[in-house]
């Protein structure tokens, strides 16, 4: 938040609906954004937990005809894209309502674009032609089993990677009925996505006044919740202050480029199909620990995002980027002894060492930015390796 | 795709004749307390002759009209806004708002803080209305809960609130 | 961080800020795709030799189909008229609206008739009425305080019907503010710290109004810090870029803050003591600030109290009890006003009986508190006061922000 004055550019154009009774807001919004008929995307498994029911009823008494498809899948691709082009054209749809994580967003944007043009779109915009035409309406609902991308410019269908602000959802929903417990595990890993989005936004060289503000609620909401709500996952509130934090996390993440451990974590993954947000969990501790050796990061007010202004302000200012990943570390730790199967290091995924090389041969060609020496992502790498918490 | 099915919006009609069933109590109750209590009559005396205002659920209603006659009096005008002239409208963004409101999980205060109104017309009207609707909760509430539905509650003499409320409920219920 | 039952929140403005951000208006206008703005400014600002700045900016880039730089202080629907008919004659395609308040209401107007076709501006008043996106539309403020740069209200007055018509559409807010620290270099001490003070009760009233939610509170605290760190300096000081980018950066903050949260009864009183009186916005606002923190506090003490980590720093917070804490944020803004009188040559006015009109005369007799008071009753933005005010409240306030005393803690009813 201290940070000298560069010119910099913020855009987050999602209007934000969060808590009790927030669905039954739905009508009234379509209606602003002159959409009455929507076509709800879902997975089976939420399905199968009664989320068709509940959107039913929140569109009770609003004479509105909603249509649902429960089918979308961990990996969707372009035949379903196809599929639910013509359905969304043939049965009169005029606006999306994604209920659910990743694939599900991905479905959605995907679908924005095809039927917002025409499905040709896809390929072109993949192959880096800018949209020409204005989306329709696309809500998104969220959970707490989260890719970290939701609510970005991104999206991805099987080989093609789809950038642009317009696929950013022009409505978010967060509802008590929606946000509703997930396995421990699948929590943890969308709460530290949403920590690493942020401390890497607090730490990031492109900060500015928004995106500081975004990370900071998010920050203060993960802190002051992630271990109440994993102790106790029918801690209603806790919930939704996490979902919340997700959201500001990705809004910061969206308008800054992705950071080291966010670009490692998604590398790791892909190797071990272990949730990224577990592993950028493992990798954050190590970084920051690098970092604090550097003299040229501002990182003075990490302890602000992560302790609050209470503790921070009792800290003095040597000590309190120490502290933060302290905390850090405390968090991780407590985590271990709550949730069942979390893991300790990167070894703990089925990471063989001699696999690591490949990753940061990737890490430095690839995704990551430029300015991180390839020496630093091995040894942040191995020191996730070696070390169990 | 068997994944895929369309729904036609269901109807909630307990919900709903509950809220009418209120709207209907309410309005009949501020056509009494501006008989009975100075503050309302003052109130309604302020706003421009004819003066009609509803209070009504999106997208369909239930819906009150309340307004001022030819003499100047208040009236309950009924549920149906068809025919009428409505210089101010309030709206409740959906049912489920209405049945917070009128349940009393939360105040007026808090809806239109929490943007589950929507307010169409002047808006030195609208403040005299939501006084008003103010004062009528202290009447027709118990102490406890009518302390949760307003900001402050006022200081009248226990002995002038029992009086106007026993005449605001007789008004209401049996039209006294 | 605090999370309310129940929160909504929008800023759909793309923000671009800087030293040089007027330079990235032809990119933005390129990605809305319009080639052709009108310019849309008072006199004033022209004067200033603010649009030619701009101009500078952007002529290499883009054609500007037309520059009517002579929007009254006091707009009215003729003029939004006029202007839309030139800007069909000239062909235009967007809006580049560079100014303060009543520019940025003018060029919301305009939009709504060129975008809709309107001849009667009238239909498109009220909560809902627009239903599409409207012409893009670049907001450039050249004050540093109102925030209308992020809200999404239009008033535009029809003097020949003598009404006020308010329009309230998400589709009115800019699809991009540029914050430029060149626009606000020339702006006189007084201006600068009157507007900086409407910025700060924007974020402080967002932040302990009924409508608070973590998106306003995150924008508000660091609005507050901004402020706090900058509006004396740069009252002193005119010429600080850095400062005058950061109070560019606070205003637009806080706006985001205000225009999701509300605001409460320093606005109340404030826009009926404009009304009544005429006094500038901003003036009224900081004046009326420190009022606003006691009235509410037996409502608010704790939220209150976290305002002194923006406001006096780390170790001002660190050294302060909680309990002492909300009298150190209205002792605080207490020595604001006092600061800025100094830094303004007096001209900052801390108290209402110290306003003065342009002829030099007291611009608010304090027999027409009783006036004020009662136009305070038909405000909206009571509504998300924390505690309730009866006409005896708001005189009660008023005399005591004439006076320039503290309010007696006794004298509030609870």
């Amino acid at each position: 938040m201290f940070q000298p004055q560069k010119t910099y550019e913020f855009y987050s154009p999602t209007k934000v609906l969060s808590g009790n009774k927030a669905l039954e807001n739905l009508p009234v919004e379509l209606d602003g954004m002159n959409a009455v008929k929507p076509l709800i995307l879902t997975t089976p498994g939420l399905s199968a937990r009664g989320m068709e029911k509940v959107m039913a009823s929140a569109f009770g008494d609003s004479n509105l005809t909603i249509g649902v498809f429960a089918g979308v899948p961990p990996q969707p691709d372009l035949r379903l894209i196809r599929e639910l082009y013509s359905l969304y054209r043939d049965n009169g749809y005029d606006a999306i309502i994604a209920l659910g994580g990743g694939p599900v967003l991905d479905t959605a944007k995907a679908l924005n674009i095809a039927v917002s043009g025409k499905p040709e779109d896809l390929e072109s915009l993949a192959s880096g032609n800018p949209l020409t035409k204005k989306l329709k309406p696309l809500a998104a609902i969220l959970n707490l089993d989260l890719s970290g991308c939701e609510m970005t410019r991104y999206a991805s269908l099987g080989s093609l990677s789809l950038t642009s602000p317009a696929l950013i959802p022009d409505l978010m929903i967060i509802d008590p009925r929606t946000a509703t417990e997930e396995e421990q595990k699948t929590m943890a890993a969308t709460s530290l996505m949403s920590m690493t989005q942020a401390v890497e936004a607090c730490l990031h060289p492109a900060r500015n006044h928004l995106t500081d503000a975004y990370a900071y609620g998010a920050a203060r909401f993960i802190m002051e919740n992630i271990t109440n709500v994993m102790r106790n996952p029918s801690e209603r509130k806790g919930r939704l202050a996490l979902a919340n934090a997700a959201f500001f996390a990705q809004t910061s993440f969206d308008n800054l480029a992705p950071g080291m451990v966010y670009e490692l974590g998604m590398a790791v993954s892909r190797s071990c199909h272990t949730k990224p947000g577990l592993i950028m969990g493992l990798l954050l501790p190590h970084f920051l620990l690098l970092e604090m050796r550097k003299e040229t990061t501002d990182r003075k007010d990490l302890y602000l995002f992560i302790g609050g202004p209470e503790a921070f302000a009792g800290t003095m200012a040597e000590a309190s980027a120490r502290k933060a990943v302290d905390r850090i570390v405390e968090i991780l730790l407590e985590l271990q002894s709550i949730v069942t199967y979390f893991p300790r290091s990167i070894r703990d995924l089925g990471i063989k060492k001699e696999d690591l090389e490949k990753i940061v041969a990737h890490g430095s060609a690839a995704g990551v930015r430029g300015e991180y020496d390839p020496q630093d992502i091995r040894n942040i790498l191995e020191k996730a390796w070696e070390t169990r918490f | 795709m068997n994944e895929y099915k369309e729904i036609q919006s269901g109807s909630k009609p307990f919900k709903r004749a509950y809220v009418a069933l209120m709207l209907w109590f309410v309005g009949r109750a501020i056509e009494a307390a501006a008989r009975v209590d100075a503050a309302v009559k003052a109130e309604f005396d302020g706003l421009s002759p004819g003066f009609t205002f509803s209070l009504g659920v999106m997208p369909q209603g239930p819906t009150m009209i309340v307004g001022k006659d030819d003499q100047g009096l208040v009236r309950y005008r009924g549920w149906d806004p068809e025919g009428q002239k409505i210089d101010l409208k309030m709206k409740v963004k959906n049912l489920e708002g209405a049945i917070l409101m009128f349940t009393f999980q939360e105040s007026t205060a808090m809806a239109s803080a929490r943007n589950r109104l929507i307010v169409d017309g002047e808006v030195p009207a609208a403040c005299a209305i939501v006084r008003v609707l103010d004062i009528v909760e202290v009447y027709l509430l118990p102490k406890l809960i009518a302390k949760l539905a307003v900001k402050r509650y006022p200081d009248w003499s226990f002995g002038e609130k029992i009086r106007n409320r026993i005449r605001i409920y007789g008004g209401a219920i049996f039209g006294l | 961080m605090e999370l309310p039952g129940y929160y909504e929140y929008y800023c759909g403005v793309k923000i671009i800020a800087g030293h040089d951000a007027l330079e990235r208006i032809p990119g933005i206008l390129q990605d809305l795709h319009a080639r052709r703005p009108m310019i849309v400014t008072d006199k004033g600002v022209a004067g200033a030799g603010l649009v030619d700045i701009v101009l500078g900016a952007v002529k290499d880039q883009l054609t500007i189909g037309a520059v009517a730089d002579d929007v009254p202080p006091d707009s009215d629907l003729r003029v939004v008229n006029r202007l839309a008919a030139l800007y069909r004659e000239q062909d235009c395609d967007a809006l580049i609206a560079v100014g303060g308040g009543s520019v940025m209401d003018t060029a919301k107007g305009i939009n709504i008739v060129v975008s809709e076709r309107a001849d009667d501006l009238m239909k498109f008043s009220g909560a809902g009425a627009l239903k599409r996106p409207l012409k893009p539309l670049v907001a450039v403020p050249t004050t540093a305080g109102t925030g209308s740069e992020v809200t999404l209200v239009a008033v535009v007055k029809d003097h020949e019907r003598h009404l006020k018509m308010a329009f309230v559409s998400y589709f009115l807010l800019p699809n991009a503010s540029i914050l430029d620290s060149r626009m606000t270099l020339s702006l006189p001490a007084a201006i600068t710290a009157a507007t900086g003070m409407d910025a700060l009760t924007h974020a402080v009233e967002a932040y302990y109004g009924l409508s608070k939610n973590p998106l306003s509170d995150a924008t508000a605290l660091a609005a507050i810090r901004l402020i706090s760190g900058n509006l004396v300096k740069v009252t002193r000081n005119p010429s600080d870029r850095e400062a005058r980018l950061a109070m560019a950066n606070a205003a637009a903050l806080a706006g985001m803050a205000f225009s999701n949260s509300m605001v409460g009864m320093v606005h109340t009183l404030g826009h009926a003591t404009g009304s009544v009186c005429g006094v500038p916005h901003g003036v009224c606002m900081a004046i009326l600030l420190p009022y606003g923190l006691e009235y509410n506090r037996h409502k608010r003490e704790a939220v209150m109290g976290e305002l002194l980590f923006p406001m006096g720093g780390s170790d001002v917070f660190a050294g302060t009890t909680k309990e002492q804490r909300t009298d150190r944020v209205i002792a605080y803004v207490r020595q604001m006003n006092q600061d800025l009188h100094d830094a303004s040559g007096g001209r900052h006015a801390r108290f209402f009986k110290e306003v003065l009109d342009r002829e030099g005369k007291p611009a608010v007799p304090r027999e027409r508190l009783l006036d004020i008071a009662r136009t305070a009753l038909g405000d909206g933005s009571i509504f998300y006061n924390p505690e309730d005010l009866d006409y005896d409240d708001f005189l009660m306030v008023l005399e005591a922000a004439w006076e320039g005393v503290a309010l007696d803690p006794g004298c509030i009813r609870t």
